[in-house]
């Protein structure tokens, strides 16, 4: 294809279900507005699923991260479905599982104990980021 | 028609402050406004074919919430065979109130107000479609 990958685009859940749907959309809005700005992109869940030829082109031409906040696994299916294998999946509960005291609460308003989970997850979105571009293009020293 | 509840389906897009602001509100009609009245749809599962989300948009009169032009909680309704009985844009309640949600992280004083202002009109037309 001959282009520079130079961005990677991020999937994210974001279900109104459970807290870890509001986990997994805060966690990829710190990496996209903070963590890794210059090298991501976000991929509305909704218009690429609901048929948008755009954000179905991007996901095929760039590689991408899924971020679900369940098992049920909606983002990773959805991409899989439409654009191709994710470069990197997570899945919320996964993370939860290194923190059994932690009972999450909130659908709305996180607590500064959910809050300091989403910061978790996107540290490790971040991480992937940086492997998946690493892999593409070489690696690059940086700064998490 | 006791009993009778009404399904919610809102814009969980990320990359607009509207999305926030949709996203927002049902969760203030579901917890705060109509408590045991409404059914709040999941739109990952929806979007991604889960049959107890279809069915559930089936079944029950459907609210659409939609944070932007693009329409994709109307458009998965209708794709999933639901019955729309009522529909809530919310950049049309943005402009008419003169309402600015700063972002899709923080969406601000402006965002708040307007997360109230959906969050009513929502409920109005749960009592609507519940009483009616």
């Amino acid at each position: 294809m001959g282009m520079a990958v130079n961005k990677v685009g991020i999937i994210s859940c974001s279900g109104e279900e459970i807290p870890e749907g509001t986990i997994s959309r805060i966690a990829a809005l710190l990496v996209l507005e903070k963590l890794r700005y210059d090298e991501t992109v976000t991929i509305c869940l909704p218009l690429f699923l609901a048929g948008s030829e755009e954000e179905r082109v991007f996901a095929r031409l760039f590689p991408t991260i899924t971020v679900d906040g369940c098992e049920k696994r909606c983002a990773e299916i959805g991409t899989k479905k439409y654009s191709g294998k994710p470069a990197a999946t997570i899945v919320v509960t996964d993370i939860l599982k290194k923190y059994p005291n932690l009972n999450l609460k909130s659908r709305d308003e996180l607590s500064a104990e959910e809050l300091e989970l989403a910061e978790k997850v996107a540290e490790e979105i971040a991480k992937k980021v940086d492997e998946v571009l690493e892999q593409k293009r070489g690696p690059k020293r940086r700064e998490s | 028609m006791e009993n009778r509840k009404v399904a919610v389906v809102a814009c969980a897009g990320m990359d607009k402050a509207l999305g926030s602001v949709a996203r927002d509100s049902i969760f203030k009609v579901v917890e705060v406004l109509r408590p045991g009245k409404v059914e709040l749809v999941c739109l990952p599962p929806l979007l991604a074919g889960v049959s107890a989300y279809s069915e559930m948009v089936k079944n029950l009169p459907v609210v659409a919430v939609d944070g932007c032009a693009e329409r994709c909680a109307t458009k998965l309704i209708v794709k999933n065979g639901g019955r729309i009985r009522g529909r809530v844009l919310v950049p049309d309640s943005a402009k008419k109130h003169g309402l600015t949600p700063k972002s899709a992280s923080d969406i601000g004083s402006d965002g708040e107000k307007l997360v109230g202002i959906i969050a009513e009109e929502v409920a109005s037309i749960v009592d609507k479609l519940t009483e009616g």
